[in-house]
């Protein structure tokens, strides 16, 4: 043999291995997606082995008994109101504070992302209090507008980052003609920022659409405002012996997350790289 | 523009994000620092002022706070080390041009997408059906193991289904600080005579730095951190073996009612977060290199 076949023929082992080893990885989830087709008397006699028919009797029980749809429309609101807020908020301070510097954008940017270095469980405590002052707990709304306070430090860092790149002759010139700051931002600046944004909705929509304990928190006490995560949370808890229904729940609601990656695979690896990078 | 008016739009522009990041955490944070010297079960009228006396009933010898950052700090330690290492590997592999490279890359990724709550689920499902039917199939013994059960090993447990869930996310990092490594480097190194391993330890590794930096510094905040999975998987238990500080806050606060306590341990983990992760950058910072 070659030295050059030699080298293929490693290639070609190690890539029979690499294989092996996802499949061995990624086994738990399939059987996770086998059992919630089974009927429950055969998830008791052999988990491994694959459904003889596919039970969707399963689903359609599992649906009923969450409300499912409700829960996919919480989510949804509640993760809708505060991607907006985060980036409408963030883009535009981070636009001023770098394009203006003064002693108060320089204060106001430590204000605004020294909570990078809070940890949420510090607060979780008497936030609840003050959440139930100003009345945005337990309310779908409520709990999107809290992400805004928690979302805004990173994404106005990532931001600011970013716009250190975009030449200010840019803005500048729009000025001069006449635009407004606001009009500026918005038909100059925030297009630009394009790629950054997209890296904020990617980091965020994942946090908001998979957090456990701000939702467990604010809006755990009433079915209308569960959120999927919880409410399966809940439903596993419930039916711990009913193997096949907490299967089907627990595949109901990581679903729309692998549809979401299988679709933006590209978009979600490199928002996830970048926000890391530059966070 | 004159300059007054420039410098009032400057302020409205910014103060709806100040205002957020203040009544969201400002306003919780310093709370918390009042209700850490006081004894309140969120009842009573008014919270009573005791001092340090919840500081000096943490560090006492019977307080489940320090099993609980002691175990957190395990967990933390048995993470840290094979997440990069696991992830490394897998990123050093999957940067080579195989046919597959993205579906497994894909692949790795996916657990890191799902929420957390539902890993610790499956897992408890895997570690209670799936072990003990492979058992009967296979014979392998380990299977037959209590993984969940036993005090000892649900540690382990607890540590490698947190590695599976976010390797992923680590070993993307590491693809994209591979990739940046430039090419004629490696090439110089192998004119001059160097073999794979000395390549990989001499040249690769000081120059993949920087995202060694940002795994090391991510993964230690994020098993610090560590709550959904271990709420979901034990609990806490067997004996608490598995009970983790984050949990320990949220038990204080909101099943035993003691807010002043909760408080007082909220900001002991803040502190603890804050010390380490400082050591933690400056450490690897001095440790990266200029190309």
């Amino acid at each position: 043999m070659t030295r050059k076949q030699k080298q293929k023929l490693s290639k070609v082992i190690l890539e029979i291995l690499m294989i092996i080893l996802a499949i061995v990885f990624i086994y738990p989830i399939f059987l996770m997606f086998i059992n919630s087709v089974k009927p429950f008397g055969e998830v008791v006699a052999d988990v491994i082995a694959l459904p003889t028919k596919i039970e969707w009797q399963n689903y359609k029980d599992v649906i009923d008994k969450m409300n499912y749809p409700r829960l996919f429309i919480n989510n949804l609101v509640i993760t809708i109101i505060g991607i907006l807020g985060i980036v409408a908020f963030s883009a535009i301070t981070a636009y001023i504070l770098d394009r203006r510097r003064t002693r108060y954008t320089r204060i106001a940017h430590l204000i605004i992302t020294t909570p990078m270095l809070i940890p949420f469980q510090t607060i979780m405590i008497t936030l609840l209090k003050v959440m139930n002052v100003i009345n945005l707990s337990g309310s779908t709304w409520g709990l999107g507008i809290q992400y805004w306070g928690f979302g805004i430090p990173m994404a106005t860092f990532i931001y600011c980052n970013f716009m250190q790149t975009i030449p200010k002759e840019l803005d500048e010139s729009a000025v001069i003609d006449g635009a407004s700051t606001f009009r500026t931002f918005r038909s100059v600046i925030f297009p630009l920022l394009k790629s950054v944004t997209a890296t904020i909705v990617v980091l965020d929509v994942m946090w908001i659409w998979n957090d456990f304990l701000l939702p467990l928190l604010m809006v755990n006490s009433s079915p209308a405002t569960k959120t999927l995560v919880l409410s399966a949370y809940a439903f596993v808890g419930q039916f711990n012996t009913q193997w096949h229904y907490a299967m089907t729940a627990m595949v109901l609601a990581v679903l729309p997350s692998i549809i979401f990656f299988i679709l933006l695979q590209r978009y979600i690896v490199d928002g996830v790289v970048a926000g890391a990078v530059k966070g | 523009m004159n300059k007054k008016k420039q410098a009032v739009e400057t302020v409205i522009f910014t103060l709806p994000a100040i205002i957020l990041v203040t009544i969201m955490i400002y306003i919780p944070f310093v709370m918390s620092g009042y209700y850490s010297f006081t004894e309140w079960n969120g009842i009573a009228k008014q919270p009573t002022f005791i001092g340090f006396d919840n500081f000096k009933a943490l560090f006492q010898g019977n307080s489940s706070f320090l099993s609980a950052l002691i175990f957190t700090g395990k967990y933390t330690i048995l993470f840290m080390i094979l997440a990069n290492i696991f992830a490394l590997a897998l990123a050093v592999v999957l940067v080579k041009k195989l046919r597959t490279a993205n579906l497994l890359r894909g692949i790795f990724f996916v657990p890191y997408i799902m929420s957390m709550t539902i890993v610790g689920f499956i897992w408890k499902f895997i570690f209670s059906q799936g072990f003990e039917k492979l058992y009967e199939m296979s014979g392998l013994s380990f299977l037959n193991l209590s993984w969940l059960g036993d005090p000892n090993l649900a540690f382990y447990s607890v540590v490698f289904v947190g590695v599976w869930q976010s390797v992923g996310f680590y070993m993307v990092l590491y693809i994209a600080g591979l990739q940046a490594i430039p090419g004629d480097v490696l090439e110089a190194a192998i004119v001059d005579g160097a073999n794979g391993r000395a390549k990989f330890f001499k040249i690769t590794l000081p120059l993949l730095m920087p995202s060694i930096t940002t795994c090391v510094f991510m993964s230690l905040t994020n098993s610090l951190k560590v709550f959904d999975i271990i709420l979901a998987l034990t609990k806490g238990g067997p004996g608490g073996s598995t009970y983790s500080v984050t949990l320990d806050i949220y038990r204080e606060a909101f099943q035993n009612n003691n807010y002043g306590l909760g408080s007082a341990k909220s900001l002991v983990f803040f502190i603890v977060i804050l010390v380490l992760t400082r050591l933690v950058l400056t450490i690897s910072r001095s440790r990266e290199v200029d190309v």
